[in-house]
């Protein structure tokens, strides 16, 4: 079933022979229209947000952001060829979720193979179902602890290293990062970012906080049975029976 | 630890037959009719199950003295220096023994040995020791054998180990790969540039493989590789780019451990220019001051680069090549700013 209008792709690539050789692939395929070319992850991130192209050539390892870190922040799950010359990490994952993906270098036949599947899978209804649980799993449980979170602010995208962050808080939808004196919002569930941090440095306490242990300052007992830590900003956070006995065990 | 005190069945094995040997003493006292077959089982068998414990002091005996340095005299005077003394030993605790039977269990000796009976019970207490230290000596061989071999099976797998790790860090795959992406897309509009950019390709690899055997090379046969580097690499990312190399001509004669330069532009590259968006300029500068070679490689870095402690394992592995050869002699320091990333490596300057 091809689609009347022309599909609409957009080539992240931050090396320009790269994207030349995705153009010139395009070139045979009438079907689809080149809207747009980024050499890097932000930029990536701005343009898919204004253009919301159909389809989307994703390289992985990119300066600024990666391929990645572009899907967690558009929440785009849908409608993306990743392309990536070598990197074990990605490639296992990929495999793990049976999420496809171009090794460069790669022939016409098997770039048109990946653009078929991409295709079939572009009728909406269809698209939800095949792709997008897929790359939810891949953004979400990453293979190597987190080393760095990002928000995005409308336009802007912010960096936090993961050593500048002293706690995070559930707040609704929302998750509230307590990083060097100020609070970030994004919208993440508490459990999927605790999956994604290095458990030996970040210990969930409370149904609604994560602390770092490098920020953690004393244990205080403001009534019986109950716990609390403070942190070097001052700040308390509540800690729970089971959170307690974790902690105990850690310190 | 002695290897059969280490092993509880072949303690036992051992035990078994040292009180085998007590009951065949036994039998040739009661054959030369110096004592009735109690008394001369009750004076061997425990001598004999003392003895076993005494005896396997032959292992160091034989441990002091390794086969390959061993001289012959000096062998032969020990193996029958330690049996005469064990010997005499033995002799003493069979007298003890005897007389202390006579206390214990009877009112008279365990055995009434004669001259003659104590002078073949002293031979055999001499035989037993020497035919120990001989088997000891068989063991230990074996043993020194064994080791040797797996000493030897180690080293060649830490051998090819370094190696293997060697080979992985020359041949980038991530570089490899990205290179003939970029072939692949030249030949469709610029097959002359896709030549050009095969044979520095191969030309860069070929020089890696021949400079990686050697222990050092001149720092012009480095540049010389790293210019083919820099020519795949700005093809790679095009105007965003750019390198300067300011080489003295006495630079380039010194000598200094391959690839030492080749993973700092590399560094540079992944960390460096690549985080920028403009892109920017590579210097290397190499100069020789007061018999010093100083090589310095100074990059731009974007604004959310990683921190220096992570540029890669590669600053670690030069660090550490350096210290290897030269000791303190080498001096490699770096230093990041907002802007940019600065590196300097100092070695005496040496040339072949």
């Amino acid at each position: 079933m091809t689609p009347l209008t022309p599909l609409r792709a957009l080539i992240v690539d931050d090396e320009d022979l790269a994207r030349h050789l995705i153009r010139e692939y395009l070139r045979g395929h009438a079907d689809i229209e080149i809207v747009g070319e980024c050499d890097n992850g932000l930029d990536a991130v701005r343009q898919i947000g204004a253009l919301s192209p159909d389809l989307v050539f994703l390289d992985i390892q990119m300066p600024r952001l990666t391929g990645l870190e572009v899907l967690e922040l558009t929440g785009r799950r849908t409608g993306v060829i990743f392309t990536t010359a070598y990197d074990e990490h990605a490639i296992k994952a990929f495999d793990l979720h049976a999420v496809d993906y171009l090794l460069k270098p790669f022939s016409k036949a098997r770039f048109d193979d990946a653009l078929a599947r991409a295709r079939t899978l572009h009728a909406p209804a269809v698209a939800s179902v095949a792709q997008a649980p897929a790359l939810d799993a891949l953004v979400a449980r990453r293979t190597a602890p987190l080393e760095r979170i990002l928000i995005r602010d409308r336009e802007q995208v912010h960096v936090i290293a993961i050593d500048e962050v002293e706690c995070i808080e559930a707040q609704g939808d929302y998750l509230a990062i307590h990083a060097g004196g100020k609070c970030h919002l994004k919208p993440q569930r508490i459990s999927e970012i605790e999956e994604q941090l290095d458990a030996t440095r970040f210990l969930r306490v409370h149904r609604s906080f994560i602390i770092s242990l490098a920020y953690l300052q004393a244990i205080e007992r403001p009534g019986p049975d109950r716990h609390a830590a403070r942190l070097r900003s001052g700040k308390r956070v509540p800690i729970s029976r089971s959170g307690y006995e974790k902690l105990r065990e850690l310190v | 630890m002695h290897p059969i005190i280490a092993d509880a069945r072949k303690l036992l094995w051992y035990v078994a037959a040292w009180l085998l040997a007590g009951v065949g003493i036994a039998a040739l006292l009661r054959l030369t009719e110096q004592a009735e077959w109690t008394g001369a089982l009750e004076f061997a068998l425990p001598i004999c199950l003392v003895w076993s414990f005494v005896t396997l002091s032959s292992y160091y005996v034989c441990r002091s003295l390794p086969y390959s340095q061993r001289r012959w005299s000096v062998a032969l005077g020990l193996f029958g220096g330690a049996s005469l003394l064990s010997a005499l030993a033995w002799l003493g605790l069979g007298e003890a023994w005897n007389s202390l039977g006579r206390l214990v269990v009877h009112d008279r000796p365990l055995v009434a040995m004669t001259s003659a009976g104590w002078v073949m019970y002293f031979a055999a207490g001499f035989a037993l020791y020497l035919l120990s230290l001989l088997a000891h000596d068989v063991l230990v061989a074996f043993e020194t054998v064994q080791v040797a071999a797996r000493r030897e099976a180690e080293s060649r797998v830490l051998a090819r180990d370094a190696e293997l790790q060697m080979l992985r860090t020359q041949i980038n795959p991530h570089f490899l790969f990205n290179s003939l992406n970029s072939i692949s897309a030249l030949t469709g509009f610029d097959p002359a540039a896709a030549r050009e950019m095969t044979v520095d390709l191969a030309q860069f690899f070929r020089r890696t493989l021949a400079l990686a055997e050697r222990e050092r090379i001149a720092l012009g046969e480095e540049v010389v590789l790293s210019e083919h580097f820099l020519a795949i690499e700005k093809r790679r990312f095009g105007a965003r780019l750019q390198a300067e190399l300011r080489i003295s001509a006495d630079a380039a004669q010194c000598l200094l451990p391959p690839m030492t330069l080749q993973p700092l532009l590399e560094n540079a590259i992944k960390h460096g220019i690549r985080q920028v968006d403009g892109g920017g300029t590579i210097a290397v500068d190499a100069l020789v001051r007061d018999g010093w070679l100083h090589i310095s490689v100074v990059n731009p870095v974007g604004p959310d680069a990683a921190p220096a402690s992570d540029h890669g394992v590669g600053l670690k592995n030069i660090r550490e090549r350096l210290a290897v050869l030269y000791g303190a002699r080498a001096r490699i320091a770096w230093q990041r700013s907002e802007t940019q990333f600065a590196i300097e490596i100092n070695l005496p300057a040496e040339t072949a």
